[in-house]
């Protein structure tokens, strides 16, 4: 137990992370998304907290995704998303997935490369960028497959590629989609560490998830949106038996009195 | 320039004088086709290596062949039918950027669409070329059509060499946000990637490169040269250095050979052609290459 202790005390806080309490505060007011005469969100209204974890769940095609492109900028949406940034404004974002050819000779060191310079990834990695990248791919337990290729890795391998360029430069809003799809066990309770380290740095975390159970473990406040917001608050509050399992079921309508 | 392509010429005429360099190299033709071939080489297996990250193969085969419509419609509009640069360039980016903007806007599949445009634009290069040729011979377009070093002229050389210094002034810089917009387009914005205006910048580079290959190897064979040396240098690679240095050494060693070759054995075979055979010839080496290395990948794993 002492042990434990003294090694939270002197945990080292994440590479190049110098920030404390920079991430922004975020909040939605009457967002709405429609393409043609499909209404993808409507009067979506929540704030997220500065320095917090805040998931995002519910029924797959209801609006996750499109809520999060929303959130950066990519799609044309109503209403107003304010983001408060107090210090820097660098977001990480760690997508679903990659498209690509699998049989491409990309190795996880040009991926990196690719992410963080403009000089061709076939020159290689700039010397300048070189520290910064081992440390982000050693935060992620990468650096020994670093000359792999990208289509080489397991799905869970590449996420954790995917995870170590959203530290590259160090964000102070990170932003998840379901980055958990693929994920081994280790993989998984070495997401928790970084998230949580991260967390303690001063950074929001929005993070989109279906793992209730981690949800409620790592979420400081979570939101389940279809369409509309189902719920939103502390887990500890809105997850309830029944609404988990409405959520679950892929129930449309859905009355809550919030 | 003219100036400079002479000079280049009279110097190795005269080491073919003097037997250094091969015999066929006393003309000057046969040097004008060796300069564009190792311009065009490492021009278009550069940007094959994008062409392939990026999964636009049908894509460029299908400004290659509108590059032969093109040709029918300049020399119905009276351009000199060896070098009807002005309505290639048109209708072919007209041509590209058309077919991009309908991908975009539509988010039809794109192997749908592209076969799609390649149709019309073949349609309508086989109507006008039938109206053309009853005032040319149609032999005339065999030239354009599969290349032919004969005709290459420093006008030629002169717009191969612009195009060529833009596109490696252009690609480079771009090179690796091209490639991250293709993987995930919503990351690339994240990074600052201007994702839309690349992907047209890139088709314009693919158009204008294609244009100006065309006197060397030819509007329907250009694409290949484009695809095959990306492809052979895959096989053999393990990372994007090795991908990008194979494919330029395969496309300019297939481009030299294919020009060489022909004339030194003195087989009247058009040098698109053969260019692309030779290329050809690559890409089944390293795909045995890449057979056997997997095979005793296998056995190693069994044992």
């Amino acid at each position: 137990m002492v042990k434990v202790m003294t090694d939270l005390l002197t945990s080292q806080p994440l590479p190049d992370s110098h920030k404390s309490f920079s991430g922004p505060c975020i909040s939605f007011e009457r967002v709405g998304l429609r393409f043609g005469n499909t209404t993808i969100l409507e009067d979506i209204n929540f704030n997220v907290e500065n320095g917090t974890i805040h998931c995002l769940i519910g029924p797959n095609g209801g609006g996750k995704t499109c809520l999060a492109r929303s959130l950066l900028g990519q799609m044309p949406h109503t209403g107003r998303i304010t983001i408060n940034w107090p210090a820097g404004k660098v977001i990480g974002y760690v997508p679903q997935l990659l498209d690509f050819d699998h049989t491409l000779p990309i190795t996880v060191d040009d991926f990196m490369a690719m992410i963080c310079q403009d000089h061709p990834a076939f020159f290689g990695l700039k010397k300048k960028h070189h520290d910064a990248v081992t440390r982000s791919l050693a935060a992620v337990g990468m650096e020994s497959l670093r000359k792999r290729q990208m289509g080489q890795l397991s799905g869970g391998e590449r996420q954790r590629v995917l995870f170590a360029q959203a530290l590259l430069p160090s964000p102070d809003l990170l932003i998840l989609d379901e980055p958990m799809t693929g994920l081994d066990e280790v993989g998984s309770s070495l997401f928790e560490d970084m998230l949580i380290k991260l967390k303690n740095n001063g950074v929001t975390i929005f993070w989109i998830h279906h793992d209730l159970k981690q949800v409620k473990k790592m979420a400081d406040f979570v939101t389940c949106v279809n369409r509309k917001i189902l719920f939103s608050g502390s887990p500890a509050d809105v997850l309830t038996a029944d609404r988990i399992l409405n959520v679950l079921s892929r129930e449309q309508a859905f009355p809550v009195n919030l | 320039m003219t100036a400079v392509y002479e000079f280049i010429r009279l110097q190795v005429q005269q080491w073919a004088l003097a037997g250094i360099a091969p015999e066929s190299f006393k003309y000057s033709f046969v040097i004008n086709s060796i300069l564009c071939s190792f311009l065009i080489g490492p021009v278009l297996g550069g940007i094959g290596t994008l062409v392939v990250t990026k999964r636009l193969a049908f894509f460029s085969q299908a400004i290659g062949q509108a590059a032969l419509t093109g040709v029918a419609i300049g020399i119905m509009l009276g351009e000199p039918y060896t070098s009807p640069y002005a309505s290639m360039f048109g209708f072919c980016i007209l041509f590209g950027l058309f077919m991009n903007f309908t991908k975009n806007r539509t988010k039809m599949s794109s192997d749908t669409l592209i076969g799609v445009f390649l149709s019309i634009s073949l349609a309508i290069g086989a109507c006008i070329l039938l109206y053309v040729t009853a005032k040319v011979n149609i032999h005339v377009l065999d030239n354009i059509l599969f290349g032919s070093i004969l005709t290459v002229n420093d006008t030629d050389m002169n717009v191969l060499l612009i195009i060529s210094f833009v596109c490696v002034l252009l690609g480079l810089p771009c090179y690796n946000r091209m490639i991250l917009a293709s993987f995930n387009p919503s990351l690339a914005h994240v990074r600052g990637v201007k994702v839309c205006f690349l992907d047209y910048l890139f088709i314009l580079m693919i158009t204008v490169i294609t244009v100006a290959s065309v006197k060397i190897i030819g509007a329907v064979l250009v694409e290949a040269l484009i695809l095959i040396p990306a492809a052979s240098a895959r096989n053999l690679s393990k990372s994007m250095k090795g991908f990008f240095v194979y494919s330029i050494i395969f496309a300019t060693l297939s481009c030299v050979i294919g020009v060489i070759v022909p004339m030194e054995l003195e087989i009247p075979v058009p040098s698109g052609g053969a260019v692309i055979l030779v290329a050809s010839c690559f890409f089944f080496a390293t795909t045995i290459v890449k057979m056997l290395g997997e095979r005793t990948r296998c056995t190693k794993k069994i044992r």
